[in-house]
């Protein structure tokens, strides 16, 4: 399956090979992209995507192969390169400093200056906010939003604000990094607005994403990669998840689903007895009087808007944030939180959001990560750490979870996102928890670990524990939970029960209908 | 792993590029003037250079979870300042080793207490200590006479010697062992690493991170009156104004040995070995007839040039080994997974 021979390309991607160490991240890829089209680049977590990112935007220089754009053959070895010649990107991480304003960020290093001649040291912001005002509205920022610091904004807001960034130096070609992660549905679909209006403009986008449903209707041509190498591209409108899944993973979609059901839980029983129960918890004006409880063999999970207060609710019961008012109750007794440490042993574990800068502890090992929440369990006489039972027990956990490392000790940054995130769960799991809080257990990994998270969530329940998940994509929160509560403006605004029974009846769409509508307010058709 | 390869990683180690670079200059110095490695002259620099060694290896201790102590050298100065009243005034050698480790004790307590509490910032907190610290001993100073007092036990502390090497050499072996046992192998040591890794994701993961901040900043207290102790046992006599700058000595030593002011990174023998080499380079410039008014250019330069030197090693070893993010995910794929993937389950369509 070769890439397609596009005579009207603008970008052609020829052979391009790149080792690191002896390991071959890319194996003589080829791309090509046409003039105006929304380019998807699909592939697992360590398929090659983000190396020929890096490859296109100047930040690592291939061993072999060519770049050719508009026909001329380009020597991309640093970023400014990979700019001069209209090629900008987008990365996952925010490159936005938090403290400047909308429009020093935008200029960030392409200053204009105002001044005696020899000595343009004043920045000129009336020429700048001339030059950008117009992009700016035609992406919803307004005058005053570019005098505003983009620390003040939300995650939408900042994701627009460097794609203007982007734009303000109008590029032939730009390269989004999983541009959604982080964003509500709503956002996305705003954000799939403006990458229309980009295409629309003449530019050609790279669009990176682990969402396969979010393609269709929106990206031209899908380029899958696996194991470093192009598998092949096709034409959006002549595909189907089913299709791209194989060509990502090289086995049929069908095969994938093996001994589970993925679609529904499958306890349509009655819940356990009560793990935990929050009575009119309040904190500041985040949370407000919130009360629910949690059952043996229970998914809960907990939908709402961004600032909704879920992470907030997720660290009050944890006692990382100190509560305003009411009560927490673990197995019926009451608990008074102060810290984390506290909640650990009590029997509350959490996998926490933002995994890269909350969850791991990158300089340390696979080993000392899995041990940190519970330490006692590897230590001689309660101080000393002995590192055999320590490394013993990661063994144990990378082979029963399937962590893909080829060494224990190796440093948890070094793993992909999957795996690290299988790690994370491994470190609360080794806690023997009865409570395990899940906030956004599968931002940024790929379908695969995605369905390996899921199904560590549903052995952790059926094993007789009890399940908080927090997730802004509301069909993963169906997937799961048993019952939904929706929060808004730190209040619980309302419930859905009976989730597995209503799937069972095939009335998913009136589920997602009324989470989405009590997370938006608007009352309940 | 290919041959060469446990090579780059006992150079990657924390402290050693400097252990190497600080035995080059040992051999330097001893080409250039061979009284360099004479035996007297060897335990009178390391008795000179002692003290701050300790204070080095506390502050390393503060550093690593991520935070700082400016205080350490003037309450090292009141510490001995403190000892040698104590010990003037008539009490026994052992009360006044006592009450020089105390005022380290109450100082560390007092920095950990209003910085983990009242979540100030450890900078301005122990800028504030130094000022106190060292203005309570000038008060001191003027008050009571701390010299020419005549304490034979606790000039044994320094100037005697056991089993031929002098005493305080074993004084601060011990310590500095017994501190990395406890920085490397105990539960506190992996928590503080968790808690300068990122301070936010060990609480999250259940580290009480406010304790152990402040069980740093008492460790470096602890470890400054000792080093007051000692201070006070070599000298005799105390005056105002002893130990400051101290702590910028110390906080040089531990980078230079390779921790990091980063925090979450740093050993404490990679501490010794860096404010070894700063001793190392003011006794050989001294043996050398080097003018004293240079030592602290030259130190100022060796600081500099042995962070970079050291910081190069890592990075030269990081990119043979690691080679960057994505080859790293595609190493820990050995290629067509298929097995793995069978067991997992559906995809959503």
């Amino acid at each position: 399956m070769a890439v397609p021979d596009a005579p009207d390309a603008m970008l052609v991607v020829e052979g391009v090979t790149k080792r690191y160490q002896g390991v071959t991240a890319l194996l003589d890829v080829d791309l090509s992209v046409r003039p105006s089209e929304i380019h998807a680049l699909l592939g697992g977590n360590g398929a090659g995507k983000s190396t020929l990112i890096n490859v296109l935007a100047g930040v690592t220089a291939p061993d072999e192969g060519t770049i050719t754009l508009d026909g001329e053959r380009l020597e991309i070895r640093k970023p400014s390169d990979a700019l001069a010649h209209g090629i900008t990107t987008v990365h996952q991480e925010l490159s936005l400093v938090p403290a400047l304003t909308t429009l020093d960020n935008i200029f960030l290093g392409r200053e204009m200056r105002s001044g005696p001649p020899g000595l343009k040291v004043k920045l000129d912001r009336k020429t700048m906010t001339k030059r950008v005002e117009s992009l700016a509205a035609e992406f919803g920022l307004s005058r005053i939003d570019l005098q505003l610091p983009v620390g003040e904004f939300g995650a939408l807001k900042k994701r627009v604000v460097e794609i203007v960034k982007a734009l303000a130096f109008e590029p032939r070609l730009l390269i989004l990094d999983e541009p959604t992660s982080g964003l509500e549905d709503d956002e996305r679909h705003r954000l799939f607005e403006y990458m229309r209006a980009l295409r629309d403009r003449d530019v050609s986008l790279i669009w990176v994403t682990h969402h396969l449903d979010e393609l269709f209707g929106l990206a031209d041509t899908a380029t899958v990669f696996r194991d470093g190498q192009t598998v092949g591209s096709v034409p959006v409108s002549d595909t189907s998840t089913d299709d791209l899944v194989q060509r990502m993973f090289g086995i049929a979609a069908s095969e994938l689903s093996g001994t589970r059901e993925d679609a529904a839980p499958e306890r349509v029983t009655e819940p356990g007895a009560e793990v935990l129960r929050l009575s009119d918890v309040s904190q500041g004006t985040v949370l407000r009087e919130v009360s629910l409880s949690v059952h043996r063999g229970e998914i809960l999970g907990i939908a709402g808007l961004a600032g909704a207060g879920r992470t907030e609710l997720a660290r009050a019961i944890m006692g990382v944030d100190k509560i305003s008012s009411g009560s927490v109750h673990l197995h019926g007794k009451r608990v008074q939180v102060r810290h984390s440490s506290g909640m650990y042993r009590r029997g509350l574990a959490m996998v926490p959001e933002d995994r890269k800068h909350l969850g791991i502890l990158g300089d340390l090992s696979i080993a000392e990560n899995i041990s940190i929440s519970n330490l006692r369990r590897v230590s001689r006489f309660g101080f000393v750490v002995n590192k055999g039972s320590e490394a013993a027990r990661a063994e144990e956990y990378r082979k029963s979870m399937s962590i893909r490392t080829p060494d224990v000790h190796a440093k948890i940054r070094n793993l992909s996102g999957g795996n690290q995130q299988k790690v994370i769960v491994a470190r609360c799991l080794n806690t023997d928890p009865s409570v395990l809080i899940f906030d956004e257990p599968t931002q940024g990994i790929d379908v695969s670990a995605k369905v390996e998270v899921h199904n560590l969530i549903r052995d952790f329940v059926a094993a007789g524990g009890a399940a908080i998940v927090i997730a802004s994509e509301v069909a993963e929160l169906i997937e799961l939970s048993h019952r939904v509560l929706v929060m808004k403006k730190g209040r619980l605004v309302g419930e859905i029960t009976g989730i597995p029974e209503a799937l069972a009846d095939n009335r998913y769409d009136e589920v997602e209908h009324r989470i989405v509508s009590l997370a938006a307010g608007r009352s309940v058709a | 792993m290919r041959s060469g390869s446990r090579l780059m990683r006992i150079l990657g180690t924390t402290g050693v590029p400097i252990a190497i670079a600080l035995v080059i200059v040992i051999l330097v110095f001893q080409v250039l003037s061979p009284v360099f490695l004479r035996p007297s002259a060897v335990s009178n620099y390391l008795n000179n250079g002692i003290p701050i060694l300790l204070i080095t290896v506390g502050v390393a201790f503060v550093i690593v979870g991520g935070g700082i102590d400016l205080s350490i050298g003037t309450v090292a100065g009141l510490s001995a300042g403190m000892t040698i009243w104590a010990v003037g005034a008539g009490m026994p050698t052992p009360v006044g080793v006592l009450v020089g480790v105390a005022t380290g004790l109450v100082f560390g307590v007092v920095n950990g207490f209003v910085i983990t509490q009242f979540g100030i910032n450890d900078f301005i907190v122990t800028l504030a200590t130094l000022n106190v610290a060292g203005g309570l001993l000038i008060v001191l100073s003027e008050n009571v006479s701390l010299r020419g007092v005549n304490a034979p036990g606790l000039a044994s502390l320094t100037q005697g010697s056991t089993l031929g090497i002098p005493t305080s050499f074993w004084i601060a072996v011990v310590i500095f062992v017994v501190m990395q046992f406890l920085l490397m192998r105990t539960v506190f040591g992996r928590r503080l690493f968790a808690t300068g890794v990122s301070s936010e994701a060990a609480t999250l993961a259940g580290v009480e991170v406010r304790r152990v901040r402040f069980n740093t900043f008492v460790i470096s207290g602890v470890l400054a009156g000792a080093a007051g102790v000692l201070l006070a046992s070599r000298l005799g006599a105390v005056q105002a104004f002893l130990g400051m700058g101290y702590e910028f000595t110390a906080i040089a030593g531990a980078v230079l040995g390779g921790v990091s002011l980063a925090g979450g990174r740093g050993s404490v023998w990679a501490a010794v070995v860096g404010g070894l080499m700063l001793a190392t380079l003011q006794q050989g410039l001294r043996l050398n007839g080097v003018d004293p008014v240079y030592f602290s250019i030259v130190t100022g330069l060796a600081i500099v040039t042995g962070v970079v030197f050291d910081r190069q090693a890592q990075r030269l070893v990081l990119r043979r080994n690691v080679g960057g993010g994505p080859a790293q995910a595609v190493g820990a794929h050995p290629v067509a997974p298929e097995a793995s993937h069978a067991r997992e389950t559906g995809v959503k369509s």
